[in-house]
């Protein structure tokens, strides 16, 4: 019990450092708002992709899951600021494990990603230029996307754990998030569609773990009637793997507050 | 007791520059009261790569004890404060902590006082003290009145909404040991806690250490500060490279030292004169470093006024004041406390 009040507590520290912080609240909803304005009618307009009827409305998925990918970053980074601050040691002077003293920053680091990523699919729902399908009724697609965000969140934030603890600098850690997640983001199917991909990069798709967050989030808001590129049980399967694998491991790095 | 400090340089054509300052009495610590021991080690040991840290080191600390860990940096004590919070394996040996081994559950009993700032900067005064009665499992009544009645004890109730940054450096110290304290510990662990704070903040920190441990609470300090560790300590552990040279009272520790301490700096190889010295009346000990000879003598005057006459051409500088732990160390371990600019001691891992 105490444990799970430890844990709480920390979410509520954590949560209350962002609410506090309004510039990172507010950039984390504009910047992919801003993006689906300039890039989506950039290239719906200026650039007319023959495959894709409604670009805006394809890209917005791919934008929720970057808003997921930066905010479990930046979240993650965290654990740099505590670090320094040097009030992750008071955390770990605490009559409590390691263990829920991650979990209480990796839980935050998810609540914090799930809500900016749910802010952005509310706005962008809003936004009459973009016609999410909801193929599967809006209620069942909703829980679909909101399902997606959760995995997706879990996953990254176990592994901004995990680097976290294995980095010693904060810009290491970016850097190292940068090289690897940007790729991933590229060739997850969020800004173009892998069908039409060469099969090298379709590879390159199929082992990106983003990809598909990026199918599971296309299937509940921008397919009709189409089954995904990898399909939803194979989404769901290996997000599920991801996500509880990644997030345990990252949660049972040993952390050394002193480096 | 009241203590006279002379300080006096005396360069081989310069006056002599004298700086006198009177300490107060020192408060009393709280009696005892049991005959248990608050931290009990037994041979630890612990390395960081090949340096050896902690070497077989054995040491209690009775419960109620005001007791100091007095060394220079790199002499263990950081490393004996984190091993006892938990934060780091020994290698061998035995640790318990208010009579059991260590584990989480007992650092519910602790409170710790870090020598680096430890203060999220994203909180107020009163959320830092919240976070630590919920992080140690406090009722929620109980850590309310504990925070106001402590912020009201370290000067801070009118700052209890105030962010931590807006804090100034003797503030934040009192808010660190308000927090190891809302949870109302057995024993509590400080790291150089007065560590650059202005003499008045230092002072006002030692008030409320010294009114925790009349509660019951043991204190345990690590310090490199001597005068600190005299003047507030009843016991002190003097610790060289991982080892325990001495453990006593003060008083006990200087019990074999003369009155005065003279430090002799040379201009070439002291060793002749220190063993001419040795048999002048009224020297106790006398010890060699570098080019520097540390002297116990009764009075100060008769032996520099035999030193100018015998050697002083050859003296290039000479330091008098009352005896110190700084003077039983150097005795024992032929090196000083104090960091020194030459850098007679190493740096030591952050507890």
């Amino acid at each position: 019990m105490s444990e799970i009040e430890a844990i709480a507590s920390l979410l509520a520290r954590d949560l209350r450092s962002f609410l506090r912080s309004r510039s990172q609240l507010y950039s984390s909803v504009l910047f992919p708002l801003m993006l689906l304005a300039i890039l989506g009618t950039g290239v719906n307009d200026g650039l007319d992709p023959k495959n894709i009827k409604d670009y805006v409305t394809f890209l917005t998925p791919g934008m929720i899951v970057m808003t997921a990918l930066f905010s479990s970053t930046f979240s993650s980074a965290s654990y740099y600021q505590d670090r320094d601050s040097g009030i992750l040691k008071v955390f770990l002077a605490s009559p409590h494990s390691q263990r829920v003293v991650l979990l209480g920053k990796t839980l935050s680091s998810v609540v914090i990603g799930v809500v900016q990523a749910l802010l952005v699919l509310a706005v962008a729902a809003a936004i009459p230029a973009i016609h999410f399908q909801w193929q599967y009724g809006i209620a069942a697609s909703v829980a679909l996307a909101v399902f997606a965000i959760v995995l997706l969140n879990l996953f990254l934030s176990g592994l901004g754990q995990l680097l976290a603890s294995r980095i010693s600098s904060m810009q290491g850690f970016h850097l190292v998030m940068n090289l690897v997640l940007f790729p991933f983001l590229f060739f997850s199917g969020a800004f173009f569609p892998l069908h039409d991909l060469p099969e090298w990069l379709k590879l390159l798709g199929r082992v990106n773990p983003l990809s598909y967050g990026v199918d599971m989030m296309h299937l509940a808001l921008y397919a009709d009637g189409s089954g995904g590129y990898f399909g939803l049980p194979l989404d769901f399967a290996v997000l599920t793997l991801l996500a509880v694998g990644v997030f345990y491991v990252g949660t049972s790095r040993s952390v050394n507050p002193d480096r | 007791m009241t203590r006279g400090r002379l300080v006096c340089w005396l360069g081989p054509f310069s006056p002599c520059n004298l700086n006198v300052s009177a300490a107060t009495d020192a408060p009393s610590p709280a009696s005892a009261g049991t005959s248990a021991s608050a931290v009990d080690v037994r041979d630890l040991c612990y390395s960081y790569g090949d340096r050896l840290a902690l070497d077989a080191l054995t040491l209690e600390v009775p419960a109620g004890a005001v007791f100091g860990l007095l060394g220079p940096n790199g002499s263990g004590k950081s490393t004996l404060l984190s091993l006892l919070i938990g934060r780091r394996e020994p290698a061998s040996g035995s640790v318990r902590v208010l009579g059991s081994p260590l584990s989480a559950r007992l650092r519910s009993r602790l409170g710790v006082v870090f020598q680096e700032p430890s203060l999220d900067p994203n909180m107020t005064v009163r959320e830092t003290m919240a976070l630590q009665a919920r992080l140690f499992s406090l009722p929620r009544a109980e850590a309310r009145q504990r925070t106001d009645m402590l912020l009201e004890r370290v000067g801070l109730a009118e700052r209890a909404n105030s962010m931590t940054p807006t804090l100034s450096g003797g503030m934040k110290r009192r808010l660190e040991l308000a927090r190891a304290l809302v949870t109302n510990p057995d024993l509590i662990l400080l790291d150089e806690p007065t560590l650059a704070l202005d003499p008045d903040s230092r002072q006002r920190l030692w008030q409320h250490l010294l009114e925790a441990n009349a509660e019951g609470c043991t204190l345990l300090l690590a310090t490199n500060d001597v005068y600190e560790a005299e003047r507030y300590c009843r016991n002190v552990a003097l610790l060289d490279r991982g080892r325990l040279a001495a453990q006593g009272t003060p008083a006990e520790l200087k019990r074999g030292l003369r009155r005065d301490a003279v430090r002799i700096e040379w201009k070439g190889d002291p060793a002749p004169e220190a063993d001419a010295m040795r048999s002048w009346p009224g020297v106790g000990g006398v010890r060699v470093a570098g080019s520097t000879t540390h002297v116990t003598v009764d009075e100060a005057s008769p032996f520099l006024t035999r030193l100018f006459q015998s050697s002083g051409d050859r003296v290039n500088g000479v330091r008098i004041e009352e005896s110190t732990l700084e003077d039983v160390y150097f005795q024992l371990v032929g090196r000083g406390i104090t960091p020194r600019p030459d850098g007679d001691a190493e740096p030591e891992e952050g507890a």
